[in-house]
This record gives C-alpha cells, structure tokens and sequence, in this order.
C-alpha cells in the first residue's frame, strides 16, 4: 500500500504514538491541583503544609499581616473555621494534622517561649504538650490516625527527635 | 451575664456533653516519650510518621551528611533504604499510610529534586516540578496520591499541591478501596 492514504495512515500512527507517550510522561509525574491552587495563592509566604485525606492544613498570613494555621476542604474548596486554635500574639512555627482533619499538632512561639500544643478541632480545645525534660520544639508531624506525635526537639544545642502517644 | 452565658463565653467546651472526656484529655502526657538514637549519629530532625505511628522517618546527621532515616517504632530497628543515595543531602521527608512511598527532597550539586521512593518495588523516582520552582517542604496524602509542597519562587514561599495519578493508594487495612 504506496501513496496518498499510507501516507495519511503513517502520520496518524505517528500522532498517536506522540499522543500517548506525551500522556503518558504526563501522568507519570506531578499533576497540579488546578481547580485548589489558586486558593492557596495569596500575598505573602506560606509554609508547613500537611495533608489530611479530605483537606490541608498550613501556615499563611491572616488579617493584620501576623501568621496563622489555616485549613483547606479539598471538597468545596473553602478554608473552614478553626476557633480557638490561632492567636494574634502567636507566630505559628509548624503544623501538622490527622487524617480525618480533626487533631492538630502546632508549634508557636508566644511570650518569648516556643510551646507543643495539640488542638482537637470537634471541642475546639488546644493543649500543652509538656517536654521532660524541658527542650524547645521545632517541627512536629501527627500519624494520619491522630495517635502518635513526633516532635523535633532541641536540648543543649543538639536534634533529637522524640515520640509520645497520645489518648 | 448569666452563668450560661459566661460559660459559654469562657469555656465553650464545658456546654458540649463531651466535656468529661476532654478534661480526661486534658492529663499530662509527661514521661511517656520514645527517642531513637544510635551510634554515630549526629543531630535528628524533621520527622514523619506512617498513618498508624508504626514507622518513623528522619533526616539524620551521619559523618557530616543529612540523609533520611527508617525507623520501626516498636522494635527501634533501622529498616533499609534500597538505592539511596547517602552521598547526597536530604530533607523533609514525607510517609503514606503504610510507608509504601517515602518522598523526600534530595540535594543535587546546586539542584533539589522531589523524589519518591515505592517502597514495595525498591524504585526511586524523581517528580519533576514545573517552572523555577524550588522545593522546601513537603507533605504527601495519607493514600499516596497527593503531594503538597512548599516552593520558593521568584523569593516567595509558596504551597502548592499536587496529585500522583501513577500511585496506588496506599489505605489502611481494611479501609474501602
């Protein structure tokens, strides 16, 4: 088959091989989420992001320009409340959420003093995590089951990273 | 004010019906703390967990070098990382649910690169990211499939997400499909 239509067969099999391999390479890496990114995108610096199954929670500049923890429903696209767990005096240092959404993990710098705290968000209750003996925590990271706590933890001018259960 | 209102003013959690069980919360949890320390290691940081607690990952400080450790919880056992690259420096390392996928940001000469380790095939893959984007932290879904990342870009922190079509989710035992 010479001609016009083996021609015409040739160049589609060449556009589908492109097609798929473009496609392929395509799905093979990252995909950004561009129906969500552009409510991330505000002025100022983000940071300390951590996924849940359903949203994200991380650190953004709020109203008044101080930093806060803010979370991100993956379904409607809205950020939701989180009373009682941002204060305006308190630089927020890291976060880190469940999977349900439900517990956070925070370490902030208030008064002078960096704190461990773990905010359950259905009570809206925050509460100190203390560290024996006394270190200063840096970043922090929950299990998607809300049960383990890992903390970055500074003593004597040395990391460690320490692990606590929690009920 | 009465007495409601200033309850519901100060403590709102006292007007809830759960709240026995949030002063039971409220115990210290002092003295319960697990560390994982082993010769020849230097400073530990920025950990990750598995979704049930069962693993542990850090970036560990070995003979000058940050690169990441896996640790078992329960037996402290360090669990092997086929083909990693210790000669060069790692951050932020990130856990699905059962650890299948470990994702960790690897320096490169003057580059860093997103990259995923599939636990159960012993492949590392390098997620490429779009633009002048430089990775700084990362966060990867309970299931595997999403990746959110802190990037410098043009000298401002950004988060960003995305999804991994090409994983498998990684679900608790039992969890749906």
């Amino acid at each position: 088959m010479k001609g016009p239509q083996f021609r015409r067969l040739q160049r589609l099999g060449l556009g589908l091989g492109l097609g798929l391999c473009l496609g392929g390479c395509q799905s093979a890496g990252l995909q950004p989420e561009a129906g969500l990114n552009p409510r991330l995108a505000v002025p100022g610096d983000d940071s300390s992001p951590s996924l849940g199954n359903r949203g994200m929670a991380w650190i953004a500049p709020g109203l008044g320009g101080h930093r806060q923890v803010r979370w991100l429903d993956f379904a409607s696209g809205l950020g939701s409340p989180l009373p009682g767990l941002n204060r305006p005096d308190a630089q927020p240092i890291s976060v880190s959420v469940d999977g349900q959404g439900q517990r956070f993990a925070l370490v902030r710098r208030l008064e002078g003093r960096t704190e461990l705290l773990v905010y359950e968000r259905s009570l809206a209750l925050l509460r100190p995590i203390p560290l024996l003996p006394a270190g200063v925590p840096g970043q922090v990271a929950l299990s998607a089951d809300g049960r383990w706590l890992a903390v970055q933890v500074s003593r004597g001018g040395a990391w460690q990273v320490e692990l606590l259960p929690l009920p | 004010m009465n007495r409601a209102a200033i309850q519901r003013k100060h403590l709102p959690w006292a007007a809830s019906p759960w709240w026995p069980f949030a002063l039971a919360w409220l115990l210290p949890l002092a003295g319960c703390s697990q560390r994982f320390e082993a010769p020849g290691l230097g400073d530990q940081q920025e950990p990750a967990l598995s979704g049930d607690g069962r693993l542990l990952a850090m970036v560990a400080e070995r003979g000058g070098r940050r690169s990441v450790r896996l640790v078992e919880r329960l037996s402290g056992r360090e669990l092997p990382l086929q083909g990693l690259q210790r000669g060069q420096p790692h951050r932020s390392p990130s856990l699905s649910w059962n650890g299948r996928y470990l994702a960790v940001i690897m320096q490169r000469d003057s580059r860093r690169d997103v990259v995923v380790l599939d636990r159960a095939t012993g492949q590392w893959r390098p997620l490429p990211l779009p633009g002048d984007r430089v990775p700084e932290r990362l966060s990867l879904s309970p299931d595997g499939r999403r990746l959110a990342i802190e990037v410098l870009r043009q000298g401002q922190l950004d988060v960003e997400l995305f999804r991994i079509p090409s994983h498998e989710a990684d679900l608790p035992p039992g969890a749906p499909l």
